[in-house]
């Protein structure tokens, strides 16, 4: 008569598996994270920060050539990249709106977004270090960019396309120009979504590795020469870890520690920015 | 629309079409560029040749894909296996189930989880998860599952940590939060009014989320799954640290083994003969073509669902 | 003395944060008539139809006080199995809601959950719905096509036949026609009027010439309270209170 007990049952049940299985996945990311903030935050110390590497096997030294090289690395390929994606997204959204063209970059950007990050190695491998016949910080930061552009791409897009077209027709009767409008309203009004695809960007190419092992390569001296190889945090993570020793062990967790810090606060800071602009969390 | 009468406004114009034809320029160099570096092993060992061949041997200059090819696929299904149900389970937890005050954190926790650079997990798979599978779960394993008829020949061998399960379940912990937060976004798209009409006609919580916002939103859930496969064909630094490099076929998940992206990371700055250095382009300009492929045919095919106005 | 189906006594409702939306309500429904809800935006019609299958309970915070009898029983009991309680209460919405699922599936949706597994039997109830719902000969061609090739008011009307398949005592409706256009509402009133020989009809409506037409009865509410409760005639002919009388004669509202 009553089917109602058999199907409380069955949603008891479901619903318990799905949180259980939610209980799972989210312990595991939580052991990621606890794990790395207790092992990075007993090596970290200031030594890391201000002094350059010691020859291997032996004690204390640091990884300040490295924090200063992923950093350089890091604004020179913003310096490539953020001006492309942003007037790549621009012309999508705007002169190219609606167009075949404007829809089959817009298609290929979101492919090239996932384009493996070594695979771009290995290119800016073959233009930029095969020819001068030395790794060089120039192909790294050539690389990061590379994966910086299709993602400032979309996202500049999608934020010029939330501004309401009335708001440039509204413009347009004042007898503005096209780039006058792009420039001064349609800019300003996507401004905070702009900069939060511009840091999520960022903060997604500042935790590469793979890009750097065959461009920008690693160096255990400071050098800022962009000519030259450029040592970064994350390629001396790999090495680091790889490597026999237990000091190299401890600077591993203390650099990604402080890497991982980095990027969630940028992260953090981009979903601020969006929260305060459309008063919700949204995914870009 | 498009022109610009003055000269700033022109100049403004041509600098965002440059920006954008960029993409396609770039995509068609990598696309030049890898084949052109990989010409040599192109004509040394053909196409078929290359894919089906298990050889991998710089001393003697002969290479093949098909066991980097076969860990790639291995490890990257196998991710998704174990992803899948974990991230749904997790997305349904926060848009259906958990009470409000649980919904935001766990929500802004998994965003920031799927920043977490790969490093980090590939490292934590070295040091941590390494000697947990080693000493515990795959034991266990060996002493269930291995002792079957027919799916024992997967957990064959000494539980090494170091191998294809090990590296299969840190790519899938790296994925969880990709799908989950797409599949949340999904979720929230169903209309809540569709939701009240039909607990209206009397269905559960379970009912209601299988029968109406699963379905709803599967869309968005393949193209979460799609994404996360792209990143896990992709992903280098998560299973570098624990697979150990060794280009092998393997029947056990116990085996260390090899992805494309592993080994040209491991070899690239060591190959010492040409051969060898464009063999490894052309692994590169294989894994190029399985995601583009993969991942273009499954965007072109969500979108032709969506203009079809199917959910 | 007529069935009473559903008897409201003193009815309170308070929305997360303690914010007061209905104020003391009591109200006792015939069987087998059509009542109205009607009343300014904000003045909780909806709210009170909402209350009446426990739809609030979906949103955690919400608090009723009072006490709502369905055949007796109160519905605001902590034991209440509210997946029983909805299925024997059908609701339509404001706007049409097909499930992402065939014509078909849409009733049959319903059907399985109360336990019809026998293909025949669902069949037939699919098709008595659809004919309840004057829908039928639309849509007997294309019982297995999406429920969202349907236009507007055909979506409604398969939300109706949704809601009856199942047999419910009660059928709430929430403002049912109000993003429909006029000949889609014209055949919605129809068939309100047809489903009260079965059902006991609750609609939600700020179309006051639409309550006059298909009720029997008219609740008018105002800033959460029921200002007035009779014969749907008399309401619109000789209303026993000021406000309902401005409101009725347009002077607000």
């Amino acid at each position: 008569m009553r089917p109602y007990r058999r199907r409380r049952i069955e949603n008891l049940v479901a619903i318990s598996l799905c949180t259980l299985s939610a209980a799972i996945g989210l312990f595991w990311l939580f052991f990621i994270l606890i794990d790395v903030v207790i092992e990075g935050v007993g090596a970290l110390n200031l030594a890391l920060f201000l002094e350059d590497p010691v020859p291997a096997g032996l004690e204390g030294g640091g990884l300040r050539n490295a924090f200063v090289g992923q950093l350089l690395l890091t604004l020179v390929a913003a310096l490539l990249g953020v001006p492309v994606g942003l007037l790549g997204g621009t012309f999508l959204a705007e002169y190219g709106r609606g167009s075949r063209i404007g829809h089959i970059i817009s298609l290929l950007s979101d492919i090239m977004t996932s384009v493996p990050s070594i695979v771009i190695g290995t290119f800016a491998y073959a233009v930029l270090v095969k020819p001068f016949g030395h790794f060089n910080g120039w192909a790294g930061s050539f690389a990061l960019a590379l994966i910086m552009i299709p993602i400032i791409i979309r996202t500049t897009e999608e934020m010029l396309k939330l501004v309401p077209w009335e708001l440039r027709e509204a413009a347009f009767a004042l007898g503005a120009s096209y780039y006058r409008v792009i420039l001064s309203i349609v800019y300003r009004g996507a401004a905070p979504g702009i900069l939060t695809g511009i840091l999520l960007s960022i903060a997604r190419v500042a935790g590469e590795t793979a890009p750097l092992l065959f461009t920008s390569f690693n160096n255990t001296f400071f050098s800022v020469d962009m000519n030259e190889p450029v040592p970064s945090l994350t390629v001396t993570v790999f090495q680091y870890a790889m490597g026999p020793y237990e000091n190299w062990h401890a600077q591993a967790w203390a650099a990604s520690l402080v890497i991982t810090l980095f990027i969630l606060i940028i992260t953090l800071l981009g979903r601020f920015i969006i929260f305060r602009r459309y008063g919700k969390w949204k995914t870009l | 629309m498009g022109k610009e009468s003055s000269l700033s406004g022109s100049l403004f114009y041509v600098f965002t079409v440059i920006s954008a034809f960029l993409v396609i320029l770039f995509l068609l160099g990598i696309f030049y560029i890898l084949f052109s570096e990989s010409y040599l092993a192109i004509r040394e060992f053909g196409l078929i040749g290359f894919i089906f061949s298990q050889e991998w041997d710089p001393v003697r200059d002969l290479f093949g894909a098909a066991p980097t090819i076969f860990g790639t696929v291995v490890t990257t299904l196998l991710a998704l296996l174990f992803a899948i149900p974990v991230a749904v389970g997790i997305a349904i937890f926060v848009t259906e189930i958990a009470p409000d005050y649980v919904k935001a954190p766990v929500s802004v926790a998994i965003e920031l989880l799927a920043a977490i650079p790969s490093i980090i997990y590939g490292m934590w798979g070295l040091f941590t998860l390494s000697p947990i599978m080693a000493g515990y779960i795959e034991p266990a394993l060996q002493q269930t599952l291995g002792r079957l008829p027919i799916v024992g020949i997967l957990f064959e061998g000494v539980p090494m940590g170091i191998d294809l399960l090990t590296a299969s379940v840190i790519l899938s912990i790296m994925i969880i939060p990709l799908i989950a937060s797409i599949s949340r976004d999904a979720f929230n798209l169903v209309p809540s009014i569709v939701k009240e009409s039909a607990y209206g006609v009397g269905a559960t919580r379970w009912e209601v989320i299988k029968k109406i916002v699963l379905p709803y939103s599967k869309l968005g859930i393949f193209g979460g799954v799609i994404l996360a496969m792209g990143r896990a064909l992709g992903e280098t630094m998560a299973v570098a640290f624990v697979l150990g490099n060794k280009h092998q076929i393997t029947t056990s998940l116990f085996d260390a083994a090899a992805t494309i992206t592993v080994s040209l990371a491991n070899e690239f700055t060591e190959a010492d003969t040409d051969t060898y250095l464009s063999s490894l382009f052309y692994l590169s300009l294989i894994l190029f073509a399985i995601s583009f492929i993969t991942l273009g045919a499954a965007k072109l095919t969500i979108q032709r669902l969506q203009r079809g106005g199917a959910r | 003395m007529e069935d009473i189906v559903i008897d409201v006594q003193g009815l309170s409702f308070y929305y997360a944060g303690n914010i007061r939306a209905l104020k003391d309500i009591s109200l006792s429904i015939q069987a087998n008539t059509v009542t109205a809800f009607i009343g300014p935006s904000g003045c909780g019609k909806t709210t009170f139809l909402r209350c009446l299958n426990r739809m609030h309970d979906l949103y955690s915070g919400n608090r009723y006080e009072g006490r709502i009898l369905i055949d007796g029983r109160n519905i605001l009991d902590k034991d209440v199995d509210l997946i029983e309680l909805r299925s024997k209460i059908g609701m339509v919405f404001q706007k049409p809601t097909p499930f992402p699922m065939s014509i078909f599936e849409n009733i049959a949706f319903g059907l399985r959950l109360i336990g019809i597994k026998n293909r025949t039997e669902i069949s037939e109830r699919v098709e008595k719905a659809l004919k309840d719902a004057a829908l039928w000969d639309e849509t007997r061609d294309r019982l297995h096509k999406s429920a969202y090739s349907l236009s507007g008011g055909q979506q409604q009307r398969l939300c109706i036949a949704r809601a009856i398949a199942v047999k419910p005592e009660i059928v709430l409706m929430d403002e049912p026609c109000s993003a429909l256009d006029p000949i889609a509402t014209g055949k919605i009133e129809d068939l309100i009027t047809e489903l009260k020989q079965d059902y006991t009809v609750i609609i939600v409506t700020h179309n006051m010439q639409q309550a006059a037409r298909v009720s029997d009865y008219t609740a008018f509410f105002m800033m959460g309270e029921l200002v007035e409760y009779d014969r749907t005639e008399r309401i619109f002919t000789n209303p026993s209170n000021k406000l309902t009388e401005d409101y009725i004669t347009g002077r607000f509202g």
